[in-house]
Order: structure tokens, then C-alpha cells, then sequence
């Protein structure tokens, strides 16, 4: 039944965050790339599916830190190469093209991943550093009794605030987010004064990616590794990007805390936490078509 | 000019349709497929004309397929075990249920264009999917599916074998011939307006909405009329046919053989599940990437799909 007692509403909370943490930062990428490119990337789901791999082969063999650093890295890499070999050629093409295209590519790398690496669940080790629990009753006071939470889930509350928080430093902050955000709005007007966007934008698809890197090395502990996991989270995310309102950062980042937390706090009732996500998308859209901080005009 | 075609002329495609489906028990086992794959390629053809009624014709990509095909499949399969063995009813019910669930959704979904009907569409298959698995587990089975129906009968004909072929074989030829003369009347021509320009279309005064869902409630009624005949070839329902792994291999199916011309897609259901059933034993278990490459390869370089490599050999051959 729903307990009320201060305690189980504060582990829900937690849980509500850990996952909108992990939707928030596939979505992130997501968005930022349908935002600059106007590119629903089905294959989102496959760039994290091949960080988590990585993460869990480079954590195997050299260690965390290594994988901390070279898979955000690869991930990157791969991005730009993806864009610069692939999603170029779709620009001019029908987005239902460039979502057949990039279905395909899912369908492929989750193909090739199952070849290479089983398609069992691999278990991933967490380093020693990130192990164990947290007391969380010594922390916040309110608490009755003794509450405790997994280490490892608050550290990735912290790296997607963290990386929220860089990503929007960055567009808003940096002469080179200014010209991304300028672009959002109006491509032609900054080709007309000068400015190489398209080289920018594969900037913006290459770091969409580089988030679904930093994504994995985080959440691949706890998502699972397996090949499903890709669709598993993209379906979610891709509601979490339209319910925040297409290319609007900071409508996916409330849309995914929206949807862990409705999934947390209705996880004692299986019939409604299974459906709440649908539910909630069905709501949103027949209120607001645009989703919640979409702006007017943008790829409505 | 002589407009008034026969009705062989007009319904060449039909014609040949049908004398290819009929000759199949004949000639597929020669090139190695097995009786009970031709019935699912049959059932399959269905599926894929309705639903490149929509994607082909309006340009709406659905990711929800499934969904309409699952709940007409349950439905078959509890009307097998509640009400009667007799595939009439069972059919008949399974196809207003679903087709009444598409409207509800049609109704939601097409509000939206692009990119956010294939996500919403996406997601309402999912939730079915999500549905059948927990919520709705004592009618669907949950996980282990549906099971323990009676044999399925047709006034007193078992439904299996050769009779179940022919079944499906006579309605994948008359859902064929339906959809083609769909495609000749007034609604396939707005059809295809809705593709080339909604906005204009709507400047003309029509009601290009109606248009939509009335697309979508057919392309959903051949889903559900496919899901039926599913049960009725093999008395099982699994949740996986609720699943987006169905509508995407719809998706391919229809692409790899090429939208828009009706003909394609079922080249492209029969490919497919030649590939998947009888190809896959030669190439071994990583069947679904080379598939996946195919697909891919016909994206980027041929998006009319077979359709369109068959219409250039024809232009080359004739040139020389």
C-alpha cells in the first residue's frame, strides 16, 4: 500500500531522482541534437549501448578512471564520425527517412554488440571507491530511524546535476552556446552573417553523444548491460524529450525527473507504475501539444 | 482514348498476386521453405498493404503497428476460448475491437505530424505491451502468452494445414484487391494529397483530418485483421506480438520493399521471412544484422526499395 511515513516518501524521492537521472541524461543528448539538428536519433539508444560496453571492457581491464575518461571520449569521437558518415546526407531528406536511417543503424549496432559480447548480462563491477552505502539518516536529520541508500545511485544524481549544470553553462555561457542557441532559432539568418553553423552543429551531435558516454560509465551499473537496455531506455527518453518540448534542455530535464518520480512513487501499484509514463504523455500532449517548455514555432 | 479498362486489365497486379499465392504449396518447398511459412508470409502481406496504406500513401511512419495486431490477436484468442471455435465471430470481433481501440488512438496521435506520431505511436504500442504483460496478466497470460484454445474451425473444417493456407491466401488476395481499389478512389487520391502538401489540401477546404484517421483506422483494421488470422494459424498469443520488435519489422518490411506501391511491402514481408526462417539456418544467428545492413543499405541508396531496383533494371534494360 502507499506508506506516507516520512522515510518511505524520502526513498522515494531518491529513487524518483535516480531514475529521472538517468532518463534526463540520455534525453539531454537527444534533445540537444533534435534541437541543433532537427534529428530524432533513434540510434540514441545504440550510442549508449556502446558506452556501456566500452565502460565495462575498459573497466575491466584498465580500471574506472580509464573508462571514465576514454569512453565519454570515443563516444565523441564516434558522434562526429556518425555525422560526418551518416546524418549528413539526411538533412534534406524527410525526418521519416532519417528515422529509418538511424533505426537501421540501432538495429546494426545493437546486432554487432550482441555478436561481440553475448547477449547475456554482463555483470559490471563498481570500483571500491563507489561501493557500499550511504547512512543517509546522518545526513538529514528528519529521518526516523536508520535510512540508507547505495552509494553508487547518489553518485549518478550528482554526475548528470553535474553534467546538466556544464551543459547549460556551456550554451549560455560561452560565446560558442550563443551561437548553438542562435542557430536553434534561425540556421539561415547565421549562414547569411557568416557563421560556419553546420560545423558547430556536428560539435552539438558529437556531444549529444559524449553525454551518452558519460551516461553509461554511470548508469551502466545500474540499467543493466545487455543488448536490450538501448531500446529499453530510449522509448522512455524519447516520451521525456517530447514531454519536456522538442529541443527544449530544460524541459527534458523536468520531463525526466517528472517521469522517475511519477514511476518511483507508483511503484507500489504494478498495474499503474507500467502505464504512468503513457499516461502522463497522453495528459501532457492533449494540455500542451508543444509539451511543457516547448517554444512556439519550433518543429511543431 | 479508351478509358474503360477490363477489369483484367485494371487488376493485373491483383491477378498475378493471386495466381503467385495460390501456386505456393507448389513452389515453395522447392526453394526451401516450409508449409505454415507460407501461411505466415500470406498473413504477413496483409499486415504490410494496410500499413503502407499509411506510411506510403500519407507519409505517416507508425512505430505502434503492433498494437493493433496484438489486440486483435488476444482478442481472437479469447473469443477462441469463451465463445466458440468458429473463426467468423472470433475474426469479426477481434477486428471491431481493435479497429475501435485505433480510433481513440488515431485520434490522439495524428494531432501531432512527423517525428512526434512516430514517437507517440511508439509509446501507445508500448503501453499495450506494458498492459498485456502486467495489468491485464489473468486475460493475457502475461509473459507465457495466451494458450489452451480449441482448434480453430470454419463450419466444420479444421483450420490447419492446407486450409488454413488457402484462408489466408484468399484474404491477403481480397484485402489486396481492397486496397488497391482504395487506392484508386477519391480517398486514396487525398491520401496522397496529405503526403505532398496537408497544408494545401487543407486551403482547399477538405477536411484533411478525417482523411487521416480514416487512413489510419483501415491500415489498423488490416493489422487486426492479420493479428486474427495469426491466432487462427497457430492457437498462441504472445506478448511479443504487442511489441515495437513487431512494428519495426513491419517498418522494414514495408521499406525494404517499397512503399507507396502496395505491391513492394509484400515483397518485402515475403523477403524478410524467407530471410528470417529459411536463409537465417545458412548465415547463421547474426541473421538480424545483415538484415539490419540490408536495410540501411536501402535507406541510403534506395529508398524506393525493391520496387525501385526493379523499375531501374527495367529502364536499363530498355535503353540498350
Amino acid at each position: 500500500m502507499f506508506d506516507l511515513s516520512i522515510n518511505a516518501l524520502f526513498m522515494q524521492l531518491l529513487t524518483g531522482l535516480q531514475m529521472g537521472s538517468i532518463y534526463v541524461l540520455i534525453a539531454l543528448g537527444l534533445t540537444l541534437i533534435f534541437g541543433t539538428l532537427g534529428v530524432v536519433n533513434f540510434a540514441h539508444g545504440a550510442l549508449y549501448l556502446v558506452a556501456i560496453y566500452l565502460a565495462v571492457s575498459i573497466n575491466d581491464a584498465m580500471g574506472f578512471g580509464y573508462a571514465l575518461v576514454l569512453v565519454p571520449t570515443i563516444l565523441f569521437a564516434l558522434g562526429l564520425a556518425m555525422e560526418r558518415g551518416l546524418i549528413q546526407y539526411f538533412y534534406n531528406r524527410p525526418h521519416t527517412d532519417q528515422i529509418l536511417v538511424t533505426f537501421g543503424l540501432a538495429i546494426v549496432i545493437q546486432e554487432v554488440l550482441k555478436a561481440v559480447f553475448g547477449a547475456n548480462n554482463i555483470p559490471f563491477a563498481i570500483p571500491q571507491w563507489g561501493n557500499g552505502i550511504i547512512m543517509m539518516h546522518e545526513w538529514f536529520p528528519f529521518l526516523e530511524g536508520f535510512v540508507v541508500y547505495p552509494k553508487w545511485r547518489m553518485i549518478l544524481v550528482v554526475v548528470s546535476i553535474v553534467t546538466v549544470a556544464a551543459v547549460f553553462a556551456l550554451l549560455h555561457l560561452t560565446s560558442f552556446g550563443l551561437v548553438i542557441r542562435a542557430g536553434m532559432r534561425d540556421p539561415e539568418m547565421l549562414k547569411f552573417l557568416g557563421v560556419n553553423i553546420n560545423r558547430r552543429f556536428m560539435i552539438v551531435f558529437g556531444l549529444g553523444s559524449l553525454i551518452a558516454g558519460i551516461a553509461g560509465v554511470f548508469g551502466g551499473p545500474v540499467t543493466q548491460v545487455s543488448p536490450e537496455v538501448g531500446m529499453h531506455l530510449l522509448v522512455p527518453s524519447f516520451l521525456v524529450v517530447v514531454i519536456g518540448g522538442m529541443g527544449s534542455l530544460g524541459g527534458a530535464v523536468l520531463a525526466g525527473l517528472l517521469i522517475g518520480m511519477a514511476q518511483s512513487f507508483t511503484a507500489h501499484d504494478i498495474n499503474l507504475s507500467t502505464i504512468i509514463v503513457y499516461l502522463i504523455t497522453v495528459v501532457v500532449l492533449l494540455v500542451r501539444p508543444r509539451g511543457l517548455l516547448g517554444a512556439k514555432g519550433v518543429f511543431e | 482514348m479508351n478509358t474503360q479498362q477490363s477489369f483484367f486489365e485494371r487488376n493485373r497486379a491483383v491477378i498475378l498476386f493471386a495466381a503467385i499465392a495460390l501456386t505456393m504449396p507448389l513452389w515453395f518447398p522447392i526453394i526451401g521453405g516450409y508449409s505454415g511459412l507460407d501461411t505466415k508470409i500470406m498473413i504477413f502481406c496483409i499486415f504490410v498493404v494496410g500499413f503502407d496504406l499509411l506510411l506510403g500513401y500519407t507519409g505517416y511512419l507508425s512505430f505502434g503497428h503492433a498494437a493493433f495486431f496484438g489486440i486483435a490477436a488476444y482478442t481472437t484468442g479469447l473469443m477462441f476460448k469463451g465463445f466458440s471455435d468458429n473463426i467468423i465471430p472470433a475474426i469479426i470481433v477481434a477486428v471491431i475491437v481493435s479497429t475501435s481501440v485505433a480510433v481513440v488512438i488515431g485520434l490522439l496521435t495524428l494531432k501531432r505530424t512527423g517525428i512526434y506520431f512516430s514517437i507517440l505511436t511508439l509509446a501507445f504500442g508500448e503501453m499495450f505491451h506494458s498492459m498485456a504483460m502486467a495489468m491485464l496478466q489473468q486475460w493475457t497470460g502475461g509473459e507465457n502468452g495466451l494458450t489452451g484454445m480449441p482448434t480453430p474451425m470454419l463450419f466444420g473444417t479444421k483450420m490447419q494445414g492446407d486450409a488454413v493456407f488457402y484462408f489466408s491466401a484468399f484474404m491477403a488476395i481480397v484485402m489486396f484487391y481492397v486496397a488497391k481499389r482504395i487506392e484508386r478512389s477519391p480517398v486514396g487520391l487525398m491520401m496522397r494529397a496529405i503526403k505532398c502538401n496537408q497544408q494545401r489540401l487543407e486551403y482547399t477546404g477538405i477536411n484533411a483530418r478525417k482523411y487521416k484517421l480514416l487512413t489510419f483506422v483501415i491500415s489498423a483494421a488490416y493489422a487486426a485483421l492479420a493479428g486474427a488470422m495469426m491466432v487462427v494459424y497457430e492457437p498462441f498469443v504472445g506478448h511479443e506480438f504487442l511489441g515495437w520488435h513487431l512494428s519495426g519489422e513491419v517498418v522494414l518490411m514495408s521499406v525494404i520493399g517499397g512503399v507507396g506501391t502496395l505491391v513492394g511491402p509484400m515483397l518485402g514481408a515475403a523477403f524478410m521471412l524467407y530471410f528470417e526462417n529459411v536463409l537465417s539456418a545458412d548465415i547463421g544467428e547474426h541473421w538480424l544484422l545483415y538484415l539490419g545492413i540490408i536495410f540501411m543499405a536501402v535507406v541510403i541508396f534506395m529508398p524506393g526499395g525493391f520496387m525501385e531496383a526493379m523499375s531501374r533494371l527495367k529502364a536499363r534494360f530498355k535503353q540498350q
